[in-house]
């Protein structure tokens, strides 16, 4: 009998129902390298890509596999793929879609490993990137180009917080047929679905939010399958000839998972970022109460925004859901539960003021990730943008006051009064 | 391989092998807004056990083009004229739900060329309601959606399957799409309007197999049962899954179609 589940009971059940054999409850994990075989034609089948299963665990592995059943199930996608980051996630798309001499069109605003990857080493394969504005769409237009094979942004930028107007962008890309590639890791699926929007892949840092603990690393890439691969002069990697298996076209031999079968085949097969079973297993088990915790992640961000936005030693606030946020339209339309749990402040007093702030806070935690349950802070003037000057900074959109807050499920008053215990150390200083 | 067939481009999926003329050849025939991405599983396994495989796109499903059967026996003629034109002469077919009413008509075209029929999920009638109609017509994404939905049996609800990373909902929902928005129309009223398959069951001479599903909701094991028992020497299997058994059961449906097509002559 179709139920056709929500979101809530996906996260908790997608990709897994207990086997028959021990009944387990919870998604076993599959700690093995490798699968026996029953006989040499189904070893034969399994690598001709005869029929589905596993033959080896840096292809698949069926804890793995309950994870990535799990996403496509939340995201709406045809398929997904998971790995051992995001950054691993975001390299075997490009590298699956792109060759040298391709182009790709990528937002300006993003993750410094994003730019990093696209600006400094993929050129060095022949595939160079222009970066434009992520909120100006006739530029993302003017800057798609015949060879251009790709478009990639942030739903929500990092660390700026500017958020992509998705159903604009998508529908230039889809006018082009280039695949519009997101990553969205800071609104997860609970927050907002972007194939609804019309983008055609997207990719995660399964670390943050989804996996919510901070206690491993993961990636995945979900392909929504609504992108039609089907011009081989453009796409030969999915739809002309593999160099391998018969020199099978994943396009016409799995249609809307063509790219998901072409990564897993290629760059699975020839890079190695394997996800972990237990890895997996611990991304599974934050995905259990995502629903809850983007709930309260938002509700706790809610009240710390109020709290910020009228502190005496607080300069500026930065938040989409704030009406003095640029894209706060953007936001109230595409994502009308909350745009993420990320705040940027700045602090009265400039960089010495900051890094007050940061060694006097005790319960929030001082290190460099984003979307654990804990709630984190990390004051790029005095770390990890530490050896720039202050116009340096600027320049890269950054400023030296500038604290990134990941707000966590940890009760509000706690949290305010921890930070008051901040203010009161730079109230001091600023005397 | 695409061919150009009356006029239209037509998609042959061969299952990742050359199509040999010499060899038996295995014909499957999809079902309603369905194309040869049905046969993901099945194409290139018996491809690869040596036989010769064609998947057709029916015309303005997956990628041919033309335009769309609009009767059941419109489809068996349209199959017949392209097998004659393809020059096969050894032939199985093998249809999944709409594909097995278009398999008994073409039982009664084909003459010496025909094996043996093989019925996935299949009866010889399949009514639909008049909402499912509707609303093909009017909005057919829709309707693929809860065609997806319906179709699929615990394994869909929950995102299972056997082909690691896959979802059955989000592939169905896509392989619909593929089609020609007037295409699922055109199917699903062929099959409401199909009214000869007793006759047609009955005049079953080559050897045939039915593997049907428990959880069937679009064509219910019911009428399956049924159906089975007007074809003389019907070997049956039943398995628990939902309509999309190609897909939901693909080890097991090999096997048991592996295992028929040994014991032909």
């Amino acid at each position: 009998m179709s139920e056709n589940y929500k979101f809530d009971t996906l996260s908790l059940h997608a990709g897994h129902i207990p086997d028959k054999e021990t009944g387990s409850r919870a998604v076993p994990i599959y700690q093995t390298t490798s699968y026996v075989f029953n006989s040499t034609e189904e070893a034969a089948s399994l690598y001709n890509m005869e029929v589905g299963g596993h033959l080896y665990t840096r292809i698949s592995n069926p804890t793995v596999a309950a994870l990535e059943q799990r996403l496509a199930a939340l995201e709406g996608g045809a398929s997904a793929l998971a790995c051992s980051s995001g950054m691993a996630a975001m390299h075997l798309v490009v590298s699956a879609i792109c060759s040298s001499g391709d182009h790709i069109v990528a937002s300006s605003k993003m993750y410094g490993a994003n730019i990093n990857l696209l600006q400094h080493t993929m050129p060095r394969f022949g595939v160079n990137t222009d970066f434009v504005n992520p909120n100006d769409p006739d530029a993302i237009n003017r800057a798609i180009k015949p060879n251009t094979k790709l478009v990639f942004g942030e739903v929500i930028g990092n660390p700026g917080l500017d958020i992509m107007d998705v159903p604009v962008i998508a529908k230039i890309c889809n006018s082009k047929n280039i695949p519009l590639v997101l990553d969205a890791t800071f609104n997860t699926p609970y927050l907002m679905q972007p194939f609804k929007h019309g983008a055609n892949i997207i990719v995660h840092s399964l670390t943050k939010w989804l996996g919510g603990h901070g206690i491993a690393i993961g990636g995945a890439i979900v392909n929504g399958g609504n992108f039609d691969w089907g011009d081989k002069d453009k796409f030969p990697t999915i739809s002309g000839p593999h160099f391998a298996l018969g020199g099978i076209s994943f396009w016409e031999e799995f249609g809307p998972s063509a790219l998901i079968a072409k990564i897993r085949a290629e760059g699975m097969y020839n890079f190695g970022p394997s996800l972990s079973p237990t890895n997996a297993f611990h991304l599974m088990q934050g995905i259990e109460t995502l629903p809850l915790r983007m709930k309260k992640h938002i509700e706790n961000t809610h009240s710390i925004l109020n709290y910020l936005v009228n502190h005496e030693m607080v300069e500026w606030v930065k938040h989409p859901d704030l009406e003095t946020h640029p894209d706060h339209e953007v936001a109230k339309r595409i994502l009308p539960k909350g745009s993420g749990s990320i705040v940027a402040f700045g602090i009265k007093g400039g960089r010495e003021a900051g890094k007050v702030f940061i060694e006097s806070v005790q319960l929030a935690s001082h290190l460099a990730n984003v979307g654990d349950a804990k709630t984190l802070l990390i004051h790029p003037g005095s770390t990890t943008h530490s050896h720039l000057s202050s116009e340096a900074m600027k320049e890269g959109g950054l400023t030296d006051d500038m604290i990134r807050l990941s707000v966590g499920l940890e009760d509000i008053n706690d949290i305010t009064k921890d930070f008051e215990r901040g203010f009161k150390a730079v109230k001091k200083l600023n005397k | 391989m695409i061919i150009n067939f009356k006029g239209a481009k037509t998609y042959l999926g061969t299952g990742g092998k050359s199509l040999d003329i010499n060899k038996r050849t295995l014909c499957f025939l999809h079902g309603s807004g369905q194309n040869h991405l049905s046969f993901i599983q099945q194409a290139r396994f018996f491809a690869y056990k040596g036989y010769s495989v064609i998947v057709p796109d029916m015309p303005a499903h997956g990628f041919s083009d033309g335009n769309p059967c609009k009767s059941i026996k419109e489809n068996a003629e349209w199959i017949n004229d392209l097998l004659v034109k393809l020059n096969l002469k050894d032939m199985v077919v093998i249809g999944h739900s709409q594909g097995c009413l278009v398999a008994l008509e073409l039982n009664r075209i084909l003459k010496n060329s025909l094996k043996a029929l093989i019925f996935v999920a299949g009866s010889n009638e399949i009514p639909v309601n008049q909402f499912l109609l509707d609303l093909s017509k009017e909005n057919p994404q829709k309707a693929s959606q809860m065609m997806v939905t319906w179709g699929h049996g615990i394994d869909g609800d929950m995102s299972i399957n056997k082909w690691p990373g896959h979802s059955h909902y989000g592939e169905g929902n896509n392989i619909m799409c593929m089609n020609k928005p007037t295409a699922l129309k055109y199917d699903l009223h062929s099959c409401n309007d199909y009214s000869d398959g007793i006759d047609a069951a009955k005049n079953i001479k080559v050897p045939a197999l039915a593997v049907l599903a428990k959880n069937d909701q679009m064509t219910p094991l019911k009428s399956g049962l049924k159906f089975v028992e007007l074809i003389k020497n019907c070997e049956t299997h039943i398995l628990n899954c939902g309509h999309f058994l190609p897909s939901e059961r693909p080890i097991e449906l090999n096997s048991i179609i592996n295992s028929f097509l040994s014991k032909l002559k």
